[in-house]
């Protein structure tokens, strides 16, 4: 059986510690709740398991929320894990997804280059959001872009995460950006 | 650690997978590969009493549209195995599925919907 009920996703992403579980409680209707994958011995060869390799499982965990956009469809607001090395996880997050916001702390540019790289290396729509809770931003636009290596077509944002009505406006410049990039109607 | 008996740990790496693969048969991924972490289901309104305990947690908590990584949050269990439960559950009939998480967003008229909701807000 199979009912006209749609789920839509949008990933959160961006480094260790830049605000991605902060965003996702901050736009959610319900407190972000918490999933874990298993990555098993299966798993081995396909992800890079440098360092874990005395472990026969490891746990990765992955914050949500949720928002309620009609009756019939719902948003789901996924963070990517903290440690970048979980590319399978990333794969079924950005599968189908709407998009991503890949969050940026001017502090640590560095933390946020993997994700940058994969969403733009998959072709996926993303904006880029600088997150102020860490204070006040010491580099330009054009200084964040550069280091980013940022494709101009990509939009860069100011937010802070913890901030509703921001967080709000990032899932909403994303969605118009995804909408831009999408074939012209016929 | 190397035992060939079970020590009774099943916190301890990896044991505390092993009844939960037992669970589902051994089987590691969901025949239906249209499902998604995202993908919502809602309980039918048939008789789940005959089910083992976990398959029953699952149904009873969907008498609302639920996605597979809500269920997995609450009932504690990890994505893939919950995605395989679900799955028994679809081929069984006690459950009912939406539409499932698409290759690539190109459906104008859902993203305009999803504009208007978070405008909403």
């Amino acid at each position: 059986m199979h009912v006209d009920r749609k789920s839509v996703k949008v990933v959160v992403a961006g480094g260790f510690g830049t605000g991605k579980t902060t965003l996702v409680g901050s736009v959610s209707e319900i407190d972000p709740l918490t999933t874990e994958e298993v990555l098993t011995q299966a798993s081995v060869g396909v992800d890079d398991v440098t360092g874990i390799e005395d472990k026969t499982s490891t746990t990765v965990a992955l914050d949500f929320g949720r928002i309620t956009i009609t009756p019939e469809v719902v948003l789901y607001l996924f963070g990517t894990p903290g440690q970048d090395r979980f590319w399978f996880i990333w794969d079924e997050l950005a599968q189908g997804a709407v998009g991503a916001i890949v969050l940026i702390d001017t502090r640590r540019l560095d933390a946020s280059f993997a994700a940058v790289d994969y969403f733009e290396r998959r072709g996926m729509p993303f904006v880029a959001a600088v997150n102020r809770f860490f204070g006040e931003c010491l580099y330009s636009e054009d200084e964040i872009r550069a280091a980013l290596k940022l494709d101009p077509a990509v939009p860069l944002l100011w937010c802070d995460a913890r901030d509703r009505a921001s967080s709000k406006q990032a899932l909403i410049e994303l969605v118009r950006h995804a909408m831009a990039r999408l074939p012209v109607a016929t | 650690m190397t035992y060939d008996v079970w020590d009774g740990d099943d916190e301890a790496e990896a044991g505390r997978l092993v009844p939960l693969y037992i669970l589902v048969n051994g089987r590691t991924s969901p025949r239906n590969t249209n499902l998604d972490l995202a993908t919502q289901v809602i309980a039918l309104p048939v008789d789940a009493t005959r089910l083992e305990p976990e398959y029953r947690d699952i149904v009873r908590r969907c008498n609302d549209w639920m996605s597979i990584a809500e269920i997995g949050a609450y009932l504690g269990r990890p994505l893939t195995i919950t995605k395989v439960m679900v799955d028994v559950l679809l081929e069984q009939g006690f459950l009912a599925v939406g539409s499932p998480a698409q290759e690539q967003i190109v459906d104008r008229r859902l993203l305009e919907m999803v504009l208007a909701g978070l405008q909403r807000l």
